[in-house]
């Protein structure tokens, strides 16, 4: 394990060069021992929880798995998923899959896919009636894609899925949003789990640990109105997600061994595959 | 610069979207609609501080939390990190120096050692976990009065 501060001593010379007398101000920038009480159960239960900030994105999960290797992310592209969609959830769900897809091309620094699954993106966008507004997007994704600008792709992906999910609300389809954000961890976790089939290493195995992030995204399942969790795709994916969490809800210092991982993978492909095809 | 004109364009566009909240504590606040004035300043003023981030390499995330603190109210979100990679989260409000603080907690909720920075109404916190799953971010002020502030956070 590399040292605690390795990756944030340039960030401390980058704050200092950005704003210069910081240190002479309150505090500046220093290495904190824990002088704050913990927090008790009722602060833990009342924190905040916030779609775009609590839920990580494929990208940050894919970025981790960067620093354990050189994951062969063209191994995990999928042939073109089918967009007609069987109704709205179905099509919320693939939105998030093919979004995660998004962040899998951008890792295998594969400029075309990247372009075919923007136009994927939005034509499934279209069907939800969201195309307007991540139009922009979809121009700006071509574009990067074509300068090979990586980063600025992570970042535009991110972009544009909050931009379907801030039409969705604006839609009053605020209920899809939940289900845009399941379709891409179901995805992303096929995805890692898929590298760690092929190449199985511990450091990234300790990666799939999500107990909280489950729990937070079965609990929306939850929440949606009756006609949406009684759609036959998402009773479906909640059940799988039942199982799925169990999976991922180990001990921080358990590693999950390569036959733990596979199951896991057979589990995400599956629902991927389902949600794909809308059964 | 090109990188971070984007995301600026990205923040400014796309107001906070709260889809849930477990609880709220007081003051806790995420707007749906158009930010208000002092969310925009807030907002500005943290974006300054992340850019220092950017500049090393750190991604935006594309999300944005409001809320208001005072002294003895703080307010705490829940985040979940990966192991591997390096955090910093920045928070500033509109006001002058108002003691803002930003501690990280794991989940059993023990606080947890972090690389701190603070300089008149601008704090920001860096962790690398060395577990994957749910951290709390808690923001503080040692102010009186209630202040409305905005945190963000980049990874990498």
């Amino acid at each position: 394990m590399s040292p605690p501060w390795k990756w944030l001593l340039p960030s401390i010379i980058a704050i200092l060069a950005v704003e210069p007398s910081g240190a002479q101000q309150t505090g500046g920038v220093g290495s904190a021992t824990p002088a704050v009480s913990p927090l008790t159960e009722t602060e833990r239960s009342a924190a905040v929880a916030i779609d775009s900030l609590t839920v990580p994105t494929p990208g940050e999960f894919f970025k981790a798995i960067d620093k354990t290797g050189k994951p062969n992310w063209v191994s995990q592209f999928r042939p073109p998923t089918p967009i007609g969609g069987v109704n709205r959830a179905q099509m919320a769900l693939n939105l998030g899959t093919l979004i995660a897809d998004g962040y899998i091309a951008v890792e295998a620094q594969d400029g075309q896919q990247v372009k075919n699954i923007g136009r994927d993106v939005l034509a499934l966008a279209k069907k939800l009636s969201v195309s307007d507004s991540v139009l922009a997007r979809g121009k700006s994704i071509t574009q990067f894609a074509e300068d090979g600008s990586w980063d600025q792709l992570n970042e535009e992906l991110e972009a544009t899925q909050n931009e379907v999910k801030k039409a969705l609300e604006e839609n009053r389809d605020t209920d899809l949003i939940t289900l845009v954000s399941i379709g891409g961890w179901i995805r992303g976790t096929q995805v890692v789990t898929g590298l760690l089939v092929e190449s199985y290493n511990s450091e990234t195995a300790k990666l799939l640990r999500q107990p909280a992030l489950l729990g937070y995204l079965r609990a929306k399942l939850d929440q949606l109105p009756n006609k949406i969790r009684q759609d036959k795709l998402v009773v479906k994916v909640n059940g799988d997600l039942k199982d799925i969490a169990s999976m991922v809800s180990f001990p921080a210092d358990h590693v999950p061994s390569a036959d733990e991982v596979k199951s896991l993978n057979q589990a995400s492909a599956k629902l991927t595959k389902e949600i794909s095809a809308g059964e | 610069m090109k990188r971070f004109l984007i995301s600026l364009f990205h923040l400014l566009s796309f107001p906070a979207l709260v889809v849930g909240a477990v609880g709220v504590l007081f003051g806790a606040a995420a707007s749906f609609g158009a930010e208000t004035d002092e969310q925009i300043k807030a907002h500005s003023e943290v974006l300054d501080l992340a850019g220092a981030f950017q500049n090393d390499g750190f991604k935006l995330r594309d999300g944005t939390w409001y809320a208001q603190v005072s002294q003895g109210h703080s307010q705490t979100l829940q985040v979940n990190l990966y192991s591997g990679n390096a955090y910093w989260f920045s928070v500033a409000d509109v006001g002058g120096a108002t003691g803002l603080t930003v501690s990280v907690f794991d989940d059993h909720g023990n606080p947890v050692e972090v690389q701190t920075y603070q300089k008149d109404n601008k704090a920001a916190a860096g962790f690398s976990p060395d577990a994957s799953g749910l951290y709390y971010v808690e923001v503080s002020s040692s102010a009186q009065a209630a202040t409305t502030f905005c945190l963000i956070y980049s990874y990498k």
